[in-house]
């Protein structure tokens, strides 16, 4: 009794070490690849407000802005064996009423997207038949660094965007932007960055240039997307 | 005088607890006097930094993380220097300190440090280490005795504790429980003794294999007071050869 | 083994020990606590909102203090909502203003709509306040051994059982 119990804590407590120290490694390899993320293109193509209400039996009146674009990056350096996941947004900021003062902003997520390794494909939320075309898409291998490109032209908005006053129209010094965030395997999370830190590169040409929100186009108030 | 209780013959913390705590009845039952400060001491610290680990468990529960952070650093440190103290009274003051006593006159004071360690070859039983500083308290001269011994000295196959080889051990190689405890002493002194010593000078050689080692004990073991300590340790030599098969 | 238990001193290390491996667990978790401002600094993900990015059983753990920069769209954080037991992980995908009063919105990965739905009635956004952490790190399944624990509830007897006989009965 005595040693069939010693072992298995042995085995256990050994089994426990070995795994923490691997998972360790893996999570520190991470520093140890470069990470030079680029964004060549990235600007609106369509730009308007809106009238609409937040959900369908609200009798509020809010402003909506709706913004597509288009995006031309390479991410592909951000693939590497410990990534399971990219997390893509990209989204609008503009200044807050009382900017001048605070240096306060507002920000919201038009568009996001989630790009999934390879390894982890089968833990996507798409039906059978994208999931075959999925995984058939990374011919066989485990790291895909293509899956990190992105062309993406006059690409429809997914969230309409508003703000808590309701009021949008004529917003001026709007500009997009471009995050990610790495989810690994295991280890740390990491987002997009303004400054190099050892191998990772901060994020090159990520923000549009600045462009005013125009007037209402009066149209008929489709009940909004974005609540 | 074999003790009914048995232990895994396997398990060395517990053949050195067993061990402990049998010295430390038999050094109470020949009249020393035993000093529990060192113990005190850990208990003290061990169940301060409870308390507040207790206390602080308790406001946590009560008023939230928030309105109590505070204190829970404050907390967090004190516990952290209490169990500092804890660690370093265990490692550095009672550095495995099973016995502190002093004589009934309170002339000599005797501390006993033990400790196990692992046998040299593969089979053999694992060793008992045992340091005894006896200390004149007039004269502050402190005498220091160091022994190792092979557990199957005094745990049968079984894992039974038998009390008097150990005893004798004990009474022949320190002086003051030798002093205390005469009958086991001289019965220590005639042939056994010698025996003990031959066996330690021959176990170092290797090419004795047990079964020689055997032999000649049995050749020196004339006298009928001895058998009874030979058949325990032989019978003990028998089970290691069977855990080599 | 038990014989050690006849002698009160040898009976009060071994409950001490016992204490201390409690005490010492809880006040590392709270050092932790402390450390990162956080009351609760590692969860254990319970659904699948935020799949693929976290599945269930998977471990998190959190930092909640604001030292280079406010928490911003984008990050995934805990929040709480009043009334509600359970914690909720998902992303801030909207943040309005600055500072503990700016409005924040937050979406789960997996989820079609944003979490409108979830906050308190009459609760358009969270607040600061409300959030708990920011998940930083990551690791997964470990987690999942507090779900069996908590939908299994014997299971926790049986292991604080198991764990008292052990560090009572055997010394050292």
């Amino acid at each position: 009794m005595y040693t069939s119990v010693v072992r298995l804590q042995n085995v256990f407590g050994f089994f426990t070490t070995v795994a923490f120290v691997v998972a360790a490694f893996i999570a520190a390899s991470d520093f140890l690849t470069e990470r030079a993320p680029i964004v060549r293109t990235l600007k609106t193509t369509s730009v308007q407000v809106v009238r609409g209400r937040p959900h369908y039996y609200s009798s509020k009146k809010e402003e909506y802005a709706v913004i597509n674009f288009s995006l031309d990056a390479d991410l592909s350096s951000l693939f590497t064996w410990n990534t399971k996941q990219v997390f893509v947004y990209v989204t609008a900021e503009w200044p807050a009423a009382d900017h001048a003062k605070t240096n306060a902003t507002n920000e919201a997520v038009i568009w996001d997207t989630i790009i999934t390794s390879p390894s982890a494909d089968h833990l996507a939320n798409i039906g059978p038949v994208a999931m075959k075309k999925l995984r058939k898409s990374a011919g066989g291998k485990s790291i895909d660094p293509n899956r990190g490109k992105l062309s993406l032209k006059n690409q429809r908005h997914k969230y309409k965007i508003t703000h808590p006053s309701g009021k949008l129209a004529m917003t001026d010094n709007v500009t997009l932007r471009l995050h990610y965030n790495v989810q690994p395997w295991v280890g740390l999370l990491t987002w997009d960055q303004d400054v190099d830190y050892g191998y990772w590169k901060a994020l090159k040409n990520g923000v549009s240039k600045r462009f005013k929100l125009p007037a209402i186009k009066e149209k008929k108030p489709a009940s909004a997307g974005a609540r | 005088m074999a003790s009914t209780e048995k232990i895994t013959v396997y398990n060395v913390a517990d053949l050195r607890a067993t061990t402990d705590d049998a010295l430390v009845n038999y050094l109470n039952s020949l009249g020393l006097v035993q000093s529990h400060t060192l113990l005190d001491t850990r208990l003290a610290l061990g169940f301060s930094a409870f308390l507040l680990s207790a206390a602080c468990f308790a406001w946590d529960y009560k008023f939230g993380f928030e309105s109590t952070k505070q204190y829970t650093l404050i907390a967090v440190i004190l516990y952290t220097l209490l169990n500092g103290a804890l660690t370093y009274w265990i490692m550095f003051v009672e550095r495995g300190t099973i016995y502190v006593g002093s004589t009934k006159d309170g002339k000599t004071r005797v501390r006993l440090i033990s400790d196990s360690k692992k046998p040299q070859q593969k089979g053999e039983a694992p060793l008992y280490k045992l340091r005894v500083d006896v200390e004149d308290v007039k004269t502050g001269k402190k005498e220091k005795i160091e022994l190792e011994r092979k557990f199957s000295e005094w745990f049968d196959a079984s894992g039974r504790f038998v009390a008097a080889p150990f005893q004798t051990v004990l009474a022949q190689r320190i002086p003051l429980v030798g002093k205390l405890d005469p009958k086991r002493a001289v019965v220590a002194a005639a042939p056994s003794s010698e025996q003990n010593v031959i066996r330690e000078q021959f176990a170092e050689t290797p090419g004795y294999t047990a079964e020689i080692l055997d032999a000649i004990a049995s050749g020196l073991g004339e006298s009928s007071t001895t058998t009874a300590a030979t058949t325990g340790s032989s019978a003990n030599q028998d089970a290691g050869k069977k855990r080599r098969k | 083994m038990l014989s050690g238990l006849a002698n009160p001193r040898q009976a009060a290390v071994q409950l001490m020990n016992f204490g201390l491996i409690l005490s010492t667990a809880f006040m590392m978790w709270k050092g932790i606590s402390v450390i990162t401002d956080s009351p609760s600094p590692i969860v254990v993900v319970l659904s699948g909102s935020m799949e693929p990015a976290f599945q269930r059983g998977d471990l998190l753990f959190l930092w909640n203090r604001n030292v280079l920069a406010e928490t911003s769209v984008g990050e995934i954080v805990v929040y709480n909502v009043k009334g509600k037991d359970i914690p909720i992980v998902h992303r801030i995908v909207r943040k309005f203003g600055k500072g503990p009063e700016a409005k924040l919105l937050t979406k789960g990965d997996n989820n079609v709509s944003d979490d409108t739905e979830l906050y308190a009635s009459g609760q358009d956004y969270l607040v600061r306040n409300d959030i708990i952490g920011s998940v930083f790190a990551y690791i997964p399944f470990v987690g999942y051994v507090t779900i069996l624990l908590s939908e299994h509830p014997w299971l926790k007897t049986v292991m604080l059982g198991l764990m008292g006989l052990v560090v009572v009965l055997q010394r050292e």
